[in-house]
């Protein structure tokens, strides 16, 4: 799989005598004839019981199901890229809070970082559609999904940048402040652009997070990918096939995302960077 | 000014360095005992002690990068503040060399020198490339410019930091143990930059375990051991007939040790 992986094998395990080498593949012909045998069940399942119809496929064939699906993901794509910008301006201002020397702003932060890592999105998405409108804050519909699910990512994201500032070697610190830099300078010019390309491959990761919480969309009927999908559902009475695409869908573009990350740290390793 | 006028005059006797009833603690542990030590202008001092001596804490409270418990500090006359603006001011002009050389690893080179002039002395982009360029060709290092730090062996990355010290146009400059990270075949070329900076009359004080080249170099020796500056002589003097027995003992291992 990926580079990481391998170097992860490599570091754990020492290269396979010829026993083992027999060994791995006896149990990779093995594990093969299981898979194969478990997709056939579930293909001849589909089979019996009508599933691979053509009523079930045909709305494939046709360009406005697909231009409705691409309006989802369009919709899913802008609540998933504005709850990361939000998400990551809330963590940002959060986890300099919390680093910070005074002891009440760091307090608040830390608090407010356990409440966003603590509470589910679901909840989030329920107080902005249910309870908000109630104290008289009534946002528009992409407000209601995009906001809980920054808030939801936003205390994770600030760990995660935290634990990027924590990487940054202290003596990155002693020589800024040699220098006569002031503490705002040195955050801003020698910690935080080192921290943060420590952690791009963790902030990818969670964008993955994002991407599958904005699915939470249907439940404040904004058209998202799965909003859409839902309609086409309920439109062709057609579960399986449409559930299958959407899902082939979500997977691509977080495979997609996961790529990115690994290519993003894999140039992090091979260029500047890094080091001490 | 009258005021100014007064400070140049006065810094001909001023010492650059100068701490005053000096003690730290790390929790029961004594590091630093009532040191007194002043630095004049131009002066190299150098200073030795065995592991654990605090000679390298000594040296990072001159810039408090470390702090202190009791006693004073003063940079030219001037009392180092516990923090704030005047803290960043002092320490601007007080340059330091870390063992571990500490360069910004996301930096290229060439912005490693200029940073500080650029964000502390404020100075204009180019002025403040072109003087790095030259401190670079003159600590030999100029073709490395546009690399990043860790792209450079461990000698070339030492010399930069110099250079970036240098940048700053600093009063004294402080070295603990520029050289104790190096593979051994790169201490040279380090070395050979700070006896050029000491010959130029630059006033610094440094921490070192190389003898030879603390003899060559500096003006005054310190003895540390325990956290007491135990001996202050001239290299031939420290080097030939220490004072006290410690200083021998120091000595003696060292000599065993080398040969």
């Amino acid at each position: 799989m990926s580079a990481a992986n391998v170097t992860i094998r490599d570091a754990l395990y020492e290269a396979p005598g010829p026993k083992t080498k027999k060994r791995i593949r006896f149990f990779t012909v093995v594990s093969l004839v299981v898979l194969a045998a478990l997709i056939f069940l579930i293909i001849r399942q589909f089979y019996v019981t009508g599933q691979l119809d053509a009523k079930y496929w045909s709305l494939f064939t046709r360009l406005t199901t697909w231009k409705f699906l691409a309006g989802g993901l369009a919709g899913t794509l802008k609540v998933a890229l504005v709850s990361s910008v939000v998400s990551f301006a809330i963590a940002f201002l959060m986890m300099v809070g919390r680093i910070s020397k005074n002891k009440i702003v760091s307090w608040i932060s830390t608090a407010l970082i356990e409440l966003s890592r603590g509470i589910p999105t679901l909840l989030f998405i329920y107080f902005f559609f249910l309870v908000a409108p109630q104290l008289g804050l009534k946002l528009p519909t992409f407000w209601k999904i995009t906001l809980p699910v920054a808030l939801s990512a936003a205390g994770v994201v600030a760990e995660v940048l935290r634990s990027g500032v924590n990487a940054v070697p202290k003596g990155q610190t002693e020589a800024a402040v040699a220098l006569g830099m002031r503490d705002a300078t040195v955050f801003t010019k020698i910690v935080f652009p080192q921290a943060f390309r420590y952690v791009i491959p963790s902030l990818i990761s969670e964008l993955v997070i994002v991407l599958k919480d904005t699915t939470f969309a249907y439940v404040v009927s904004y058209a998202d990918l799965m909003q859409n999908a839902r309609v086409l559902i309920s439109n062709y009475d057609a579960l399986l096939s449409v559930y299958l695409v959407t899902a082939l869908i979500y997977i691509l573009i977080n495979y997609l995302l996961n790529k990115a990350s690994v290519a993003v740290a894999r140039h992090r390793s091979a260029v500047p960077g890094a080091t001490k | 000014m009258a005021q100014e006028q007064n400070k140049t005059e006065r810094s001909e006797q001023t010492p650059v360095i100068e701490l005053r009833h000096v003690d730290k603690h790390y929790g029961s542990l004594h590091v630093l005992k009532d040191v007194n030590l002043s630095v004049q202008k131009g002066e190299v001092v150098v200073i030795i002690g065995p592991s654990g001596s605090g000679k390298s804490t000594l040296c990072r409270t001159i810039n408090r990068m470390e702090t202190i418990d009791a006693g004073e500090i003063l940079i030219d006359g001037e009392h180092l503040p516990e923090e704030g603006k005047k803290l960043a001011q002092l320490r601007s002009e007080v340059g330091m060399v870390f063992q571990s050389f500490n360069l910004f690893a996301h930096k290229t080179i060439l912005d490693n020198v200029t940073i500080g002039p650029r964000e502390v002395l404020h100075t204009p982009k180019k002025e403040a490339q072109e003087e790095a360029l030259r401190l670079l060709k003159r600590v030999g290092v100029d073709t490395q410019a546009h690399k990043v730090p860790a792209q450079l062996s461990g000698g070339q990355q030492q010399r930069v930091a110099i250079a970036r010290t240098l940048a700053m146009h600093p009063k004294a400059i402080l070295f603990d143990e520029p050289t104790s990270a190096l593979d051994p075949e790169m201490i040279g070329e380090v070395l050979d930059v700070i006896t050029e900076l000491a010959k130029e009359g630059m006033t610094m004080v440094i921490v070192t375990h190389e003898m030879n080249f603390a003899r060559r170099v500096a003006d005054r020796i310190i003895f540390v051991d325990h956290g007491v500056i135990l001996e202050e002589n001239t290299p031939e003097a420290f080097f030939t007939q220490p004072k006290t027995q410690r200083a021998r003992d120091f000595l003696n291992t060292l000599k065993g040790r080398d040969k």
